[in-house]
């Protein structure tokens, strides 16, 4: 308001007006409390406070909507919002862009790069200043004629920002807000920024030096500038890049200290002995985690420092039933086949035939015993994969005969006429986007378009409980590794916690600037990682609810995330077709992925964590060697840590597999490293 | 500088918008009559923008669902997401309009229903019940090596098979790369690549694991063996097997040295069975056989003109080898004409050289114009009908009884009267102008000139459709048969039966030996030719409507105690019909032999009795 008064102070000096004029315009300045002001026009325009009382508020309007819409014609329909006092005037934010664009190109070619990448947040600001003015022609023009230098993944954004022609649509806009409200972080070595602010104050352009000042963080580091492929590498997100002082949080990546599984083992009585856990089919206590991968076993006596002390999150008691199902766990994976690049895994594949594209999302329990696919009709199937077929529970009659102490009491209290191969789940309103299996194999979530979460039981085979808390389509749905937990994400742009024996959710991650598309919990269950369409992938602590990871660098939505066995890699894979990994203590890309030609949409780690396999739409498998990958950056980490430099990605690429016109919807390895794959065939 | 900016922005993107004008429709089609311009403006950006914004949401709806493509539902979902209804009704087929009744104050919109009879429906049975969703799962990957299964994509794309024939310089710049493509490739030789840093030439891609060794000495030995169900097996597997390319080369060499060393020996069974080799590789769609066509070619010519192609050609049935081999031609010009290639000009060529030289074996002249004719309507008339009174000449003395001619040639010459008489009609239909004299027919096409003009003269009253040859149709039937015979004359005669073919096929079905398995064998029973060839004389006109009517089976072998089965050709197209003996005829031509064929029984039948190469086929 204060830029306001002045602007119309200087029109009231500057031309002898009407008095009546001055008047008003007295009258305005007196409403707005300036005092010195007031008291200067009143000497030089000998008026009296008596004058001044006879104006009333109306006179008062008509001046200033007069005095503005003059000020409409006279400059082409310039300044109605008013918000920077000078230069609304399209032309002069054009030669400032001018001046800046020369600047950068003409710039050392060390410095180009980084400098480049101020150009894009000021063309959007510039963009919406314009379009704020009304002149929404001159914006277009002016957005045509630099879009085209800019970097090619900010094309969509431009796409986006050209969308908009009007001041009303400036508001309530995703891309928008996210522009607005916060600071666009762009990462520079100290030269580079010095010498861009000397340009700014030698050339005095108010216009570049305001937006600057208001909606660009410059995140500055000692030592020489990046380049092109460095700079591309971190950029491309809503929000720019991701500050260093994001990740600077300790992040507990290590796994939990496991149970010594030696002695469930070996004597199988000592479990009789703790079997005073009566209570079977309590959904709510789930087992602890399974043993995943062998290194763990080999240093299960040391403790991880980086590991999170057992009781950082409260985590459900272990049930002899989920003891069994561990042993039983650990007996597989003294079978499995290690894999590298020489031994690599078969897979089998699973097409799902005749669905006419109608197959959102299929998943595979961690046991390999079921699948269950989701429908757009909104119906949820379950397929047994195993000649074991999926049986009801008995009436409640016949359960009382049961004897309750019987080892086995588990198979008896299931009804054996009732086995079928396939069962499936209604219960949903819209399609269902994902599901997720239970670590305890006795329920699954859904998430669907109705913006429910519903959580089913396979031992009746009947929707539970709904969680109704979302608001807007739920997009993923994750169970915690150790079960109880449960992590979902929707359009609403938050991520959520909840347990499954609560119907209000006991987190909500906000940030995102944009839907978040997936969510995946770390495998010891301490985090939650989410990948949103702003392009971020974004890691928060289920202890407190705190963002401590900030990881930018994908160009598009991000669709798919796992972390790695080992807890301390992420991987995240992204419409642009590339799969990011990131290095989660300290938020740092590792390694660029591109071989992939359609989005990525799953994801899957060996067990033994060697092999990462990544499956598309583009109906590619790709096999990657991860632990050349991680040797290779640890080797040669240690060194500056802001500008990543990454590997070719074709040498860890170990295989790819094409499929019949067979795009990938779930990618899983069994406890033995076999890679179960399942695809919804695409009939042409 | 605007223009040019402006180019590259429309490259770019942007900024397409509704325009007032369709605005002015849209509110024309509702009722509002004249909508300032103004209004329409400001209409058409707000729509456009509107319009983006839930084409962006819905493409988010899209993704999700793993999809690539967007459709309606996408739509309505996000449009729903906005809380704007969604747009019902586009889900049907057809356009379903609304009525519109109103009175008593009081609108309606309704759907108009048709009436239904019931009985219609009834009647009709129950539609098909869509399929219901499966799961079937099957090997990617083993150990590493993508199998190449029917399931998996063929390891080599057609177009990647078609680069590399058509620029060889694509192989040498994948060669670093390709183990990585999931080409299998034994554990070894990957190793060995990544710990070398020179780049040899590899070798290795002509290198066969012992598994697809083992499998192509299998498929070789089962297509030129004595089992006919594992040749039908072994066929199969080759016309639709997707890995095959790697050992296409072989395949090829084999047939093409198969073809060589049999012609010389005149093995007409072997030579069949390489011809089906030929025609299960041109089937296998994953194959890209252009590499391969100079060896392909050249047997296959082989079996249409060689001079002699069995121990006995005035026995054997070589005619069925060479309409076969014809119409693999045929269909090899058709695949692979190019513009640079020529190749069915080149072909063309060849044969109509055989139809200019007066010295060409009568046999040759035979496969010459069988592989014109295969090649349609237009060739004949360029190639064949000018050369008509030529052939005519050639074969006059043969039929026309001199005593003193070998029996080998008046069969030859019988068959390309009848090859003849076949062709040329339709072509003859179009070149000549109606009145039809024989007198004429004579003067332009000598001795063939009489049967040429009846046989016009029917056509042009048949109704079209029957008299069209359709030599693009290829059907494994007569050379299944004909493959069987190996040791029989001429064409198919079928006793006795004088009425139209046609009507005779329910009772020939029915006295059908139902102890006799129909695959069993095929027959052949030609005529005593020189009867045959004065009763064809009598009969010529019926001859012309339907080979199969050629009449007198005088069987001039023992009888023995089997019976035969007479195949006939229907459409007349395969011109072999010929007699068949049993067990070639395998389970996967079943199909096309039933439809091309009528199987007739007879009481007698000859055993293939001379036959060495043949005699394991019993």
């Amino acid at each position: 308001m204060s830029s306001n008064s002045g602007n119309i102070t200087n029109g009231g000096v500057a031309p002898p007006q009407e008095k009546r004029d001055l008047l008003a315009l007295l009258k305005l300045i007196k409403k707005y409390n300036l005092k010195q002001t007031e008291e200067l026009l009143c000497r030089e325009a000998n008026i009296t406070n008596k004058e001044l009382e006879e104006v009333n508020d109306i006179e008062i309007n008509t001046l200033l909507t007069s005095a503005l819409g003059e000020g409409q014609d006279h400059q082409n329909g310039l300044a109605v919002g008013g918000t920077g006092g000078s230069g609304n005037d399209p032309e002069i934010y054009e030669a400032a862009y001018a001046d800046l664009r020369n600047f950068v190109e003409e710039s050392l070619d060390i410095y180009k790069h980084e400098l480049s990448m101020v150009l894009y947040p000021i063309v959007v600001q510039i963009y919406f200043k314009l379009i704020n003015g009304g002149f929404s022609e001159p914006a277009r023009k002016f957005v045509e004629k630099y879009g085209p230098d800019l970097d090619h993944y900010y094309r969509d954004d431009l796409q986006n920002l050209l969308m908009i022609t009007k001041r009303s649509d400036l508001e309530n806009n995703d891309f928008v807000s996210a522009m607005e409200q916060d600071k666009f972080v762009i990462r520079m070595s100290r030269d580079s920024h010095s010498l861009f602010k000397r340009h700014i104050q030698d050339r005095k352009q108010e216009v570049i030096a305001d937006i600057v000042a208001k909606y660009l963080h410059f995140d500055t580091y000692e030592g020489t500038a990046r380049s092109k492929a460095q700079c591309d590498v971190s950029s491309g997100s809503l929000i720019g890049e991701a500050k260093r002082g994001d990740n600077k949080i300790r992040v507990y990546y290590g796994l939990l200290k496991e149970v010594d599984y030696q002695t469930l083992t070996t004597p199988a009585p000592a479990l009789v002995e703790e079997e005073d856990d009566n209570d079977p089919d309590a959904p709510d206590k789930p087992k602890k985690k399974k043993p995943k991968k062998d290194p763990l076993f080999s240093k299960k006596s040391k403790s991880d420092p980086n590991a999170p002390a057992s009781d950082r999150i409260p985590l459900p008691e272990m049930k002899d039933a989920d003891k069994m199902e561990k042993v039983k766990a650990l007996r597989e994976s003294s079978k499995r086949v290690p894999l590298n690049k020489d031994s690599l895994p078969s897979v089998c594949f699973y097409t799902i035939l005749n669905s006419h594209n109608t197959v959102t999302c299929a998943e595979i329990s961690e046991d390999s015993t079921m699948m269950a696919v989701g429908f757009t009709d909104s119906s949820i199937k379950v397929w047994s994969l195993t000649p074991a077929k999926l049986r009801e529970m008995k009436s409640a009659e016949l359960l009382k005969d049961i004897d309750k102490d019987a080892e086995d009491i588990n198979t008896r209290m299931m009804d054996d006429r009732t086995g079928e191969s396939s069962r499936t789940f209604y219960g949903h309103s819209g399609p269902v986007y994902r599901c997720a299996f239970a670590p305890e194999k006795n329920l699954l979530l859904s998430c669907s378009e109705d913006t429910t979460i519903r959580l089913w039981s396979f031992h009746t085979w009947t929707c539970i409980v709904v969680y109704k808390g979302h608001l807007f389509p739920v997009w993923d749905v994750r169970f915690s590794p150790h079960g109880y937990y449960f992590a979902s994400c929707s359009y609403d742009k938050t991520a959520r916690l909840w347990t499954t024996d609560s119907n209000q959710p006991l987190r909500i991650f906000c940030g995102h600037l944009s839907d978040v598309d997936c969510v995946q919990f770390h495998p010891n269950s301490n985090y939650i990682a989410s990948g949103s369409s702003d392009r971020t992938v974004r890691l928060w602590d289920v202890l407190n609810g705190q963002l401590v990871r900030q990881m930018c660098g994908h160009k598009g939505p991000i669709y798919s995330l796992a972390f790695s066995t080992c807890g301390r890699y992420l991987a995240s894979g992204s419409s642009d077709h590339t799969v990011l990994v990131w290095d989660l203590s300290h938020g740092q890309l590792v390694a660029s992925l591109l071989r992939h030609t359609g989005s990525i949409h799953t994801m899957s780690f060996s067990r033994d964590g060697n092999i990462l396999a990544v499956g598309g739409l583009d109906c590619v498998l790709t096999l990657w060697d991860f632990s050349k990958l991680t040797e290779e950056y640890l080797s040669q980490s240690g060194g500056s840590s802001h500008n990543p430099d990454l590997n070719d990605s074709e040498t860890y690429l170990l295989r790819s597999y094409p499929t019949k016109s067979t795009p990938f919807l779930a990618l899983h390895f069994t406890r033995r490293n076999l890679l179960l794959a399942v695809g919804m065939f695409k009939s042409s | 500088m605007s223009i040019n900016t402006g180019r590259v922005a429309g490259d770019m993107l942007y900024g397409t918008t509704l325009s007032a004008e369709s605005m002015k429709v849209i509110a024309e089609s509702i009722g509002v009559g004249s909508l300032p311009d103004d209004a329409a403006k400001e209409l058409a950006e707000d729509v456009s923008f509107k319009i983006k914004r839930i084409v962006q949401d819905a493409a988010k709806f899209m993704h999700h669902s793993k999809r690539e493509r967007l459709l309606l539902s996408d739509i309505d979902q996000a449009l729903k997401v906005r809380n704007i209804e969604p747009q019902y009704g586009f889900t049907a087929n057809d356009f379903v309009p609304f009525r519109f009744a109103s009175g008593g104050g009081r609108e309606l919109h309704f759907i108009e229903e048709k009436e239904m009879d019931l009985n219609d429906i009834v009647q009709s049975g129950a539609p098909k019940v869509p399929l219901d969703i499966t799961l079937r799962s099957h090997w990617l990957v083993v150990d590493g090596i993508q199998p190449t299964i029917p399931e998996n994509p063929p390891p080599l794309s057609k177009d990647s098979q078609a680069l590399e024939s058509v620029n060889p310089v694509v192989k040498l710049e994948q060669g670093v790369t390709k183990d990585a493509a999931g080409k299998p490739a034994t554990g070894k030789i990957h190793k060995l690549r990544n710990v070398e840093t020179v780049h040899v030439k590899q070798l290795a891609t002509h290198e066969l694991s012992v598994e697809q060794q083992l499998y192509y000495k299998e498929i070789t030995e089962a297509c030129v063996g004595s089992d006919e169900p594992r040749r039908g097996e072994a066929l199969q597997s080759l016309a639709s097997d997707p890995g095959l390319h790697e050992m296409l080369p072989r395949m090829c060499t084999f047939i093409a040295e198969g073809v060589k060393v049999n012609v010389v020996q005149n093995n007409l069974a072997l030579l069949i069975y390489l011809m089906r080799m030929v025609r299960a590789l041109l089937d296998n769609p994953s194959l890209y056989l252009e590499k391969y066509l100079h060896e392909l070619i050249p047997s296959v010519t082989t079996c249409i003109v060689s001079k002699q192609l069995c121990m006995r050609p005035e026995l054997d049935n070589h005619w069925a080898l060479r309409d076969f081999a014809s119409r693999l031609m045929a269909m090899i010009c058709k695949n692979f004409n190019t513009s640079t290639n020529n190749l069915q000009t080149r072909v063309t060529r060849i044969f109509s050289k055989a139809l200019q030289n007066d010295k060409t074996h009568l046999s040759s002249l035979y496969g010459a114009i069988a592989g014109l004719t295969e090649m349609g309507a237009e060739v004949v008339k360029v190639f064949i009908i000018p050369r008509l009174k030529f052939i005519s000449e050639r074969i006059e003395p043969l039929l026309l009884g001199n005593q003193m001619q070998s029996n080998t040639d008046k069969t030859a010459a019988g068959h390309i009267r009848a090859m003849l008489q076949k062709c040329c009609p339709p072509v003859l239909k179009q070149i000549r102008r109606s009145p039809d004299y024989t007198e004429e027919y004579r003067n332009d096409y000598g001795f063939m000139g009489p049967a040429l003009c009846q046989a016009v003269i029917k056509a042009r009253n048949a109704p079209p459709s029957t008299t069209t040859p359709t030599p693009s149709s290829i059907s494994n039937a007569p050379i299944t048969s004909a493959a069987a015979t190996a040791s029989t004359v001429g064409r198919p005669q079928v006793t006795q039966i004088n009425s139209s073919v046609v009507t005779a096929i329910p009772q020939l079905r029915a006295i059908q030996h139902p102890s006799q398995p129909p695959q069993k064998f095929v027959i052949v029973s030609q005529a005593s030719t020189q009867q045959a060839q004065q009763q064809q004389q009598q009969v010529q006109h019926i001859q012309q409507h339907t080979q199969q009517q050629q009449v007198a089976a005088i069987h001039q072998r023992p009888a023995t105690p089997q019976s035969v089965l007479l195949t006939t050709q229907l459409n007349g197209s395969g011109g072999s019909g010929g007699s068949v003996t049993n067990s070639l005829l395998n389970i996967s031509d079943r199909a096309s032999v039933d439809s091309n064929s009528i199987i007739i029984e007879t009481e007698e039948i000859r055993a293939p009795p001379e036959l060495d190469d043949l005699s394991h086929l019993e």
